[in-house]
């Protein structure tokens, strides 16, 4: 089983990430690996990605080897940038943020320095809440930002006055907008929010689109069209949603610790049910499997089709400590028991007395007494594709509240049943 | 006393697992201009008091500890009323501080707090009867053993409720 990439790229929490090409679409091949080298060695291309660190600043790193290094910081927001996303093709940055704003970022030279800087350009959205997440449409010619004003706003360039125009979304939505996504026709966009609902709408935008062709969700497809609205299971909000690859299953994840699994035509919806705690972020990484995570803080691999749907197991071993920090006695090794101050006494004391490891009510797996044993030590706050066509993803990445940013192979799974029985809650 | 708490503190620990599921929510009703409201949790416990002495301890253990409820980080001045003691953990101690932790945290600091008063209800019992022996001794010369005895019982009770 590989092991993940692990990057501990900062001590505060990573509100989001992106990085900055979808390689897989442009190196697959072998002809694109050569042109991936002779990138490299001009620098003209470089892996990069765009973190929000919990602060009213986006930054961007740079790999350089094994690691990641700091190359700039984009500051225009006065409030913590809530999501990120970074358009593949086009190379734009789009940024959201609680100050009620939203930027797009292009690289243009410095009139003065004459060096290369990203310069935003100023979106007007109209919302008078914090904006909560952002996402480019496919064709990247628009994108939607969802906001705490019970509206999406679906923005359009607009060259006249060079700026981004919005078009809100704001009909059936009774609640904060937590996610959005887009179907790969452009037009349609799935919402979750806080009212316990995931929808899906038509942002179809006359100057910009095409008729799309008809679909599962519809056939007429003017702006606003509710082509459907599902509920939660248990009634939790509903914090992230995904369109499969061919659009045609909506998936989406709530706080009642369920993933949904919408076949519209069917009309089929699945519900897994996990005995851990919610995920709040989900990507789909074929037509017939989906990696969740979030506070349980290990993604974990949902797989089925038309017939239904199951967790297979976390990405994550959890039968090992991760780090090799053994023996830490640290504050609390050194209780003063005195002289029965040995391992075994002090497991009977914790489980005594602090219902810690008792194996039917027992919480999470610690390894030492700091350290969880999953790899992302705090919530999984995003979790987005890396590597793959995205019918075919191979790689996904994660960032946590601890910090870290995670790269994992989506093929090594490890077993549900002991290792996830181990997480339960209670 | 522990075997007792075993289920109730497993309990707890599970339900504070479940619960410490915040995030960074920027709130549809605080809006712009005022500050945004914090996704947070509040835990509020009532500690047992099964006797006056206990409810005395009690009384004072947790002033004691509020007063000084900045160092606790996640511990509130002011319990909410018909609870003895009160936190409040938001978002933000979720992101600065590891959740396994603050769970455990307040675990512990329950067990603590209820191991802290049996013990300072020990003592105190302890203290008045030396108290009150030393006093009997003292006026007990010429009085029978069985009056000695009654006052020494009397006088027990009382003291455990005069100020040490």
């Amino acid at each position: 089983m590989a092991a993940p990439e692990v990057f501990n790229v900062s001590q505060s929490p990573i509100t989001s990430h992106a990085f900055n090409a979808d390689r897989t679409r442009q190196f697959s091949m072998r002809s694109d690996q050569l042109m991936r080298w002779f990138l490299i060695l001009f620098r003209t291309f470089a892996l990069e990605v765009a973190v929000s660190l919990n602060t009213n600043e986006v930054q961007l790193f740079s790999r350089s080897g094994l690691d990641w290094t700091p190359t700039e910081t984009l500051s225009e927001h006065d409030k913590i940038v809530t999501s990120i996303d970074w358009a593949p093709n086009s190379n734009r940055i789009v940024t959201a943020s609680q100050d009620r704003n939203a930027y797009v970022w292009q690289q243009a030279s410095d009139p003065l320095t004459g060096r290369v800087v990203w310069k935003p350009t100023l979106v007007l959205l109209r919302i008078n809440r914090a904006a909560t997440f952002v996402r480019w449409s496919p064709f990247e010619d628009k994108f939607a930002v969802a906001s705490g004003a019970r509206a999406i706003a679906v923005c359009s360039f607009d060259p006249d006055n060079n700026w981004w125009i919005a078009k809100q979304l704001k009909k059936p939505i009774r609640s904060t907008v937590l996610s959005v996504d887009w179907h790969p026709n452009n037009v349609l966009l799935a919402a979750g929010s806080a009212d316990m609902k995931a929808r899906v709408f038509s942002a179809y935008i006359k100057d910009v689109d095409k008729r799309p062709p008809p679909s599962v969700w519809g056939e007429k497809l003017p702006f606003n069209t509710v082509c459907g609205e599902y509920s939660s299971p248990s009634g939790g909000w509903v914090h992230s949603v995904g369109f499969s690859p061919s659009g045609d299953v909506l998936a989406f994840a709530s706080h009642d610790s369920t993933v949904s699994v919408v076949y519209p035509g069917g009309p089929a919806i699945y519900t897994i049910r996990s005995n851990s705690l919610p995920y709040v972020s989900l990507t789909w990484t074929s037509e017939d499997s989906i990696v969740a995570a979030g506070h349980d803080c290990q993604p974990v691999l949902l797989t089925g089709g038309p017939s239904g749907w199951q967790a297979v197991g976390s990405l994550d071993d959890t039968t090992a400590p991760k780090s090799s920090v053994g023996g830490r006695g640290g504050p609390t090794g050194s209780s003063p028991v005195g002289r029965l101050n040995s391992a075994a006494f002090n497991t009977f004391r914790n489980a005594d007395s602090r219902g810690l490891g008792s194996s039917p009510g027992g919480g999470t797996p610690l390894a030492t007494d700091t350290e969880l044993f999953t790899v992302h030590q705090n919530t999984i706050t995003d979790i987005r594709a890396y590597e793959g066509a995205p019918d075919a993803v191979s790689r996904v990445s994660t960032s946590g509240v601890d910090g870290k940013l995670v790269i994992w192979n989506v093929s090594a799974v490890s077993g549900l049943g002991t290792k996830l029985k181990a997480l339960r809650v209670g | 006393m522990s075997n007792v708490l075993r289920p109730y503190l497993a309990a707890v620990r599970s339900t504070l697992t479940a619960a410490l599921t915040l995030e960074n929510f920027p709130s549809q009703v605080g809006g712009c201009s005022s500050s945004p409201s914090v996704n947070s949790i509040r835990v509020s416990i009532k500690i047992k008091q099964a006797d006056e002495i206990e409810r005395i301890l009690c009384h004072k253990f947790t002033r004691f500890l509020m007063q000084r409820a900045e160092s606790f980080i996640v511990l509130r001045r002011k319990p909410i009323k018909g609870y003895d003691i009160s936190f409040l953990i938001t978002n933000t101690h979720t992101e600065s501080m590891l959740k396994h932790k603050i769970v455990d945290f307040i675990i512990q600091f329950m067990e603590d707090v209820d191991r802290e008063i049996s013990e300072m209800k020990l003592s105190l019992n302890a203290r008045a009867r030396t108290v009150a022996e030393s006093y009997l001794t003292a006026v007990s010369l010429g009085i029978g053993y069985r009056v000695v005895t009654r006052l020494k019982c009397i006088l027990w009770s009382y003291s455990a409720f005069a100020p040490a």
